[in-house]
């Protein structure tokens, strides 16, 4: 990869997220500084075996009747986060100074809106039909809840889904970065949502991936992961010099394990591609970035490699640390989850913390931090997400111009 | 800013024998060994069509698969896996497997290219519905356009069980292109960037042969296999619609692919 083209950066002009933490990113901030893990008992639905998750128990909205054909947990759970914090208005100021046709849409998830197919699938061995409002293209495959955001914004731009397991809406930062830097969109909404369902918590169990307790991303006694839901929208939007105060999407570097479906590259090789891809088309060094966000999600094989991918591409590693402890591993979310949690470590002032992690591994050969460091103002961050199929991607973030 | 991009090699599988002998281009059955027999057995439908069809298509534009990053588009994916899956979950006692779950993401047949060439570059799985060809070329024109170089865009989707979204998901197609950044020699045709809006009407046969995705991509193979002249060509069916402009070179079918 030699002589890699800089790509242009866009603004991040808003940003919103629900999860476990809370409704929106003030939840989202208190957890962080509190580090308590917001991991519980699954109430969605039940389980045959034992463990915590990180699931959204506030009551979530009605998708409008115009728009009923998409209503499943996903959409609403995008709706709610739409619908936090002034994003929403964000997002209708960006069409109407651009042009709602110059506003693209990119949607990272992993399950779409299997939650709801799994009720669906109960009627048709019931029936031997499936039931009168299953709507297969606009609730469970991966561009439904893309469509549903872009019919609710009236946006007019391109619109599709990234699903790519763990890294999907990682990419999908990516791909918006693309779309304006290629002059397609002045402005995209990048959505990553991940709603619980049985299909992931049974998958992941008999992957015997799935830990009982609380998870410990980079701890010795670290014996898999929770699972856990999210909506996290970013807005991007072309660089301006009104919006130039705004922190950047500097890159997003992705890479292909081409090892195996489920486990990573043992020395953790397409993880560091990735990270040396985001810098080299940042034009940035290593020695530059001052927090890493790890994907950390508390497998014995996963954190191992992507220390080792870390230690490999930084020789003086900066403070590391992972928040799946607090939320849970929010799949296909996770990426645009990272992405929040790095613009908050940003622009707050705090190196966040890593919650579970009490005796660090000594294999695992990076300086993750377990408490977060409050009044600490990284400048440049690296946000990774991997995921099934080996596919690797790592956001690049660093702070706008003071105001 | 990047003008156009250049189609270097194209290929296409359709396992329904009617079907395949409709096209106006050459398509191929499944070709099961161009699949490392390790992972053929647990193969689904969908790997197997788009391996048979990006194997003819690297071929055909002489580029090994182990450099091309790749950008996998599909509508469902691994929608026979991920429905016995379902089925499963919905029983008091149904049973997960363990290689069921890790290959029911979208992203498998992508996955195990990657595994299968020895390919570490960047790799994409993509949905859209109807839109779903329209969209991989757009994103497969914003990679070239900022990163330049070439890339392998598969577009498929396996046979759907038939109680999930009647009458949609038949019949099963794949087609791959290999595609590069600008004018390239020796390409077979020119490809412009992917714009919205509905292009002049298409023939009767091939629009009802492209009624559905995958079969989007059906007309601008066609209008490249027909060598024909500067044309505006429709890559989704759906309301609103996509096209791209299109000039296309000469295209000679050898022996061997016939």
């Amino acid at each position: 990869m030699t002589g890699t083209a800089i790509i242009s950066p866009v603004a991040i002009t808003a940003y919103q997220c629900v999860s476990a933490a809370g409704d929106d990113t003030e939840a989202l901030w208190r957890s962080l500084n509190s580090n308590q893990t917001c991991l519980k008992p699954l109430q969605l639905f039940e389980l045959p075996f034992t463990t915590v998750v990180g699931e959204i128990t506030s009551p979530l909205p009605d998708i409008r009747p115009e728009l009923r054909a998409y209503d499943c947990r996903n959409a609403k759970v995008a709706l709610r986060a739409l619908n936090q914090g002034g994003f929403r208005t964000a997002v209708e100021q960006a069409m109407a100074r651009h042009g709602a046709g110059r506003v693209g849409l990119v949607l990272g998830t992993s399950t779409s809106g299997i939650y709801d197919s799994e009720a669906a699938y109960v009627h048709f061995l019931q029936h031997g039909q499936m039931p009168g409002d299953f709507n297969f293209t606009r609730r469970h495959t991966a561009q439904a809840t893309a469509e549903f955001l872009r019919l609710e914004l009236g946006l007019r731009g391109p619109c599709h889904a990234i699903s790519t397991a763990c890294s999907s809406s990682a990419k999908a930062l990516g791909v918006g970065q693309r779309l304006i830097a290629a002059d397609v969109c002045d402005a995209v909404l990048v959505a990553g949502v991940d709603t619980l369902c049985r299909l992931t918590l049974h998958g992941f169990h008999s992957l015997q991936l799935v830990s009982p307790e609380p998870c410990r991303p980079m701890d010795i006694k670290r014996c898999g992961i929770n699972i856990g839901e999210a909506a996290a929208l970013l807005l991007l939007e072309r660089m301006a010099v009104d919006n130039a105060h705004h922190s950047r999407l500097l890159a997003v570097g992705e890479s292909s394990d081409a090892h195996h479906m489920s486990a990573p590259h043992p020395e953790g090789a397409g993880a560091a591609a990735a990270m040396r891809r985001a810098l080299a088309l940042a034009g940035k060094e290593p020695g530059q970035v001052d927090y890493i966000n790890l994907h950390a999600t508390a497998t014995p094989l996963n954190d191992l490699a992507e220390a080792k991918a870390v230690a490999c591409v930084f020789a003086d590693t900066p403070p590391c640390s992972g928040v799946k402890g607090l939320l849970g591993h929010t799949l296909g979310a996770a990426g645009a989850v990272g992405a929040i949690v790095s613009l908050l470590a940003l622009e707050r002032g705090l190196l966040p913390g890593t919650c579970g992690l009490d005796d660090a591994d000594p294999q695992c050969a990076c300086p993750v931090l377990a408490a977060p460091r409050p009044g600490v103002y990284p400048r440049l961050i690296v946000s990774n997400a991997f995921g099934f199929g080996g596919n690797n991607a790592s956001i690049l973030l660093g702070i706008g111009e003071p105001r | 800013m990047m003008e156009c991009m250049t189609l270097l090699g194209f290929g296409a599988c359709a396992p329904d024998s009617e079907f395949r002998a409709s096209l106006p281009f050459p398509a191929g059955d499944i070709d099961r060994g161009v699949m490392p027999a390790a992972l053929r057995r647990r193969a689904s439908q969908a790997m197997l069509m788009a391996f048979s069809a990006a194997d003819v298509a690297c071929k055909r534009a002489g580029r090994p698969p182990s450099g091309l990053p790749s950008v996998f588009a599909s509508v469902a994916g691994e929608i026979q896996v991920t429905d016995r899956l379902c089925i499963e979950l919905a029983k008091p006692d149904g049973v997960v497997s363990p290689t069921a779950f890790h290959n029911s993401v979208h992203n498998t047949t992508a996955g195990y290219w990657g595994i299968a060439h020895h390919c570490t570059r960047p790799s994409t799985a993509l949905a859209a519905g109807h839109d779903t060809f329209a969209m991989a070329l757009l994103e497969a024109w914003c990679q070239l356009a900022c990163h330049g170089g070439e890339l392998l865009l598969v577009c498929y989707d396996e046979r759907w069980p038939a109680y999930l979204a009647p009458p949609m998901g038949a019949p099963a197609f794949a087609s791959a292109m290999v595609l590069g950044a600008g004018s390239v020699a020796g390409g077979l045709a020119s490809i412009g960037r992917p714009q919205p809006g509905l292009s002049a009407r298409l023939p009767d046969n091939l629009a009802a042969l492209a009624a559905h995705q995958p079969a989007a991509a059906i007309p601008l193979l066609a209008q490249v296999a027909a060598a024909g002249k500067n044309q505006e060509i429709p890559v989704s069916m759906a309301f609103g619609g996509w096209r791209v402009s299109l000039i296309s070179y000469t295209f000679e079918v050898t022996d061997e692919e016939q």
